[in-house]
């Protein structure tokens, strides 16, 4: 029963709104909320019913035909048109398949929230409200913004979806081929939303990623989602997730890799995390998720942090930076090198590397510096970075964390 | 001792509250409900309904549409308890999740005519 209104809901959008046609989103979302509701006082007065998903799915459709015909009304007396009703009309039996069907339209919904019209920070939203079943506050709560921002980037994924020229049946191939990276990038949003934040409680972020692993093991069984780029993500995050509780200590603080008690790790996530890795190796594409896999493999399964390839993970974050240059990468494998073969081989990875504005002005650079450096024997180098990097925290946990870290005894 | 019956009325004030709630939050009004009922299992005699916002008036003088547009808070349903006293009636009642809405304020009438 775990979330289960907040499944149900994600469910009765997706299957009503492909009969409603999208253009009716708000209405089916009206109308699935409604019938919540009257699920809430049904149930308490007479019990569970026996087929739960059947009766919200009959109170559902009954509310729809509801609103769609009190809209229909209104048109006509504004002197609209008859208003497309789509295919909801009159009695509409249960879907035969129900079971099947449904997950048919919870990916079809998910490719239309990566429709290449609507605005990138819109589609993570939307996701969000529909899919997953969260409402404004929740999700404002949930990304660090407020409700105003939430409600214009969904207003603007709406208005788009409102004109109607997103088609009610299934895409073709084609085009969801090409919207494929889009989907992928709105799960590993999602799944980053959770994993990387240092601000929520544990319990919100663990709530995020698996919302993300849940649609990503969704897109798996799709035709065009079954693709080695889908299995490199899901192993990603299934490792990612192993860690997520061993990454804070009983007061909330956060814990160095090294620190972490591995034997909290989710012997579940990890044994996914390989499963998924396996099947992504089968293929000729070999995308960031798969270099990003790779080095969260590394450190899964090796055995203690001493014993770590650090040789191989210095060489994916290498394939990384072929893949998707980015300065991160390099400074992530400078770390890497420098566990590897020393910190002055690690400070000359970075060597000659110049930070654009926004690693500047960030934590990480800093402290990677202070770090390399301190290890080094820069110790004025050092100082003067570890200040910067602890000025720049952008959390308490993270600054405890930095301070810990920046000012032990050299190894 | 005897038990006797206890009308209570929810009511809240219209068109007031604060946005609906969302799924999640459902669920965990639902599962407090559950919580509230299985302890009080022998005191509520009837869970009772909610109320549709729309009504009608009906006087000598004929009938009239509601909702009742002068009152500041409207019935927005009911239930029937059964308790030995006020005090025990006000117990059961200050512990239902119903409560804790926002501007909720809930109304206990003992039944005049119904002893148990």
């Amino acid at each position: 029963m775990e979330h289960y209104f907040r499944r149900e809901y994600g469910r009765l959008v997706a299957v009503l709104v492909r009969r409603a046609g999208l253009s009716h989103l708000e209405a089916v979302e009206d109308a699935v909320q409604g019938a919540l509701l009257s699920a809430l006082t049904a149930w308490l007065a007479d019990g569970i019913p026996h087929d739960p998903s059947a009766w919200l799915y009959r109170v559902a459709h009954n509310h729809l035909l509801g609103v769609l015909r009190k809209d229909q009304r209104h048109q006509r007396i504004l002197g609209g048109g008859a208003g497309d009703q789509g295919a909801v009309d009159g009695e509409d039996p249960l879907p035969a398949a129900f079971a099947g069907e449904v997950r048919d339209e919870l990916l079809r919904m998910l490719f239309v929230c990566c429709d290449e019209n609507i605005p990138h920070e819109s589609r993570l939203v939307l996701a969000l409200k529909t899919l997953c079943g969260f409402n404004i506050g929740e999700i404002a709560f949930r990304l660090f913004t407020t409700e105003a921002t939430i409600y214009k980037r969904l207003a603007r994924a709406r208005e788009w979806l409102r004109q109607g020229e997103v088609d009610t049946q299934t895409p073709s191939l084609e085009t969801l081929r090409s919207r494929l990276s889009g989907v992928h990038a709105v799960i590993y949003l999602l799944f980053n939303e959770g994993y990387l934040s240092t601000r929520a409680e544990h319990a919100i972020r663990a709530e995020l990623c698996d919302e993300a692993i849940r649609l990503g093991t969704l897109l798996a069984t799709h035709p065009v989602g079954a693709a080695p780029p889908t299995f490199a993500l899901l192993a990603l995050m299934h490792l990612h997730a192993a860690r997520l509780a061993s990454r804070q200590d009983a007061a909330g603080g956060l814990l160095l890799l090294e620190e972490q008690d591995r034997s909290l790790w989710d012997a579940e996530h990890l044994h996914q995390g390989a499963t998924w890795l396996a099947r992504a190796a089968q293929g000729d594409v070999f995308t960031r998720f798969h270099a990003e896999a790779g080095i969260a493999a590394e450190h899964c399964f090796a055995p203690s942090f001493a014993d770590t390839r650090w040789n191989e993970i210095a060489e994916l974050h290498a394939v990384l930076e072929r893949i998707d240059p980015s300065p991160i990468h390099t400074l992530n494998r400078s770390v890497a090198v420098a566990e590897a073969r020393g910190p002055q081989a690690g400070l000359a990875v970075l060597d000659g590397v110049v930070p654009p504005a926004w690693l500047d002005g960030h934590y990480l650079w800093d402290a990677v510096l202070a770090d390399l450096h301190h290890r080094a024997g820069h110790a004025t180098t050092a100082e003067r970075h570890r200040d910067r990097a602890l000025a720049a925290a952008p959390s308490t946990a993270v600054r405890q964390l930095l301070h810990r870290r920046l000012t032990k005894p050299t190894r | 001792m005897s038990k006797r019956k206890y009308l209570v009325l929810a009511r809240h004030q219209p068109a007031g509250s604060q946005g609906r709630p969302s799924p999640e939050q459902m669920q965990q009004m639902f599962a407090a409900y559950k919580t509230w009922m299985e302890k009080f299992k022998d005191d509520i005699l009837d869970m009772g309904d909610k109320l549709k916002s729309d009504g009608r008036l009906v006087s000598a003088s004929g009938v009239a549409d509601g909702p009742f547009v002068e009152a500041k808070e409207v019935v927005g349903g009911y239930m029937i308890v059964s308790a030995e006293s006020y005090d025990r009636a006000v117990e059961v009642v200050r512990a239902c999740p119903a409560v804790d809405a926002p501007g909720a304020l809930l109304e206990i009438r003992e039944m005049a005519g119904a002893k148990m």
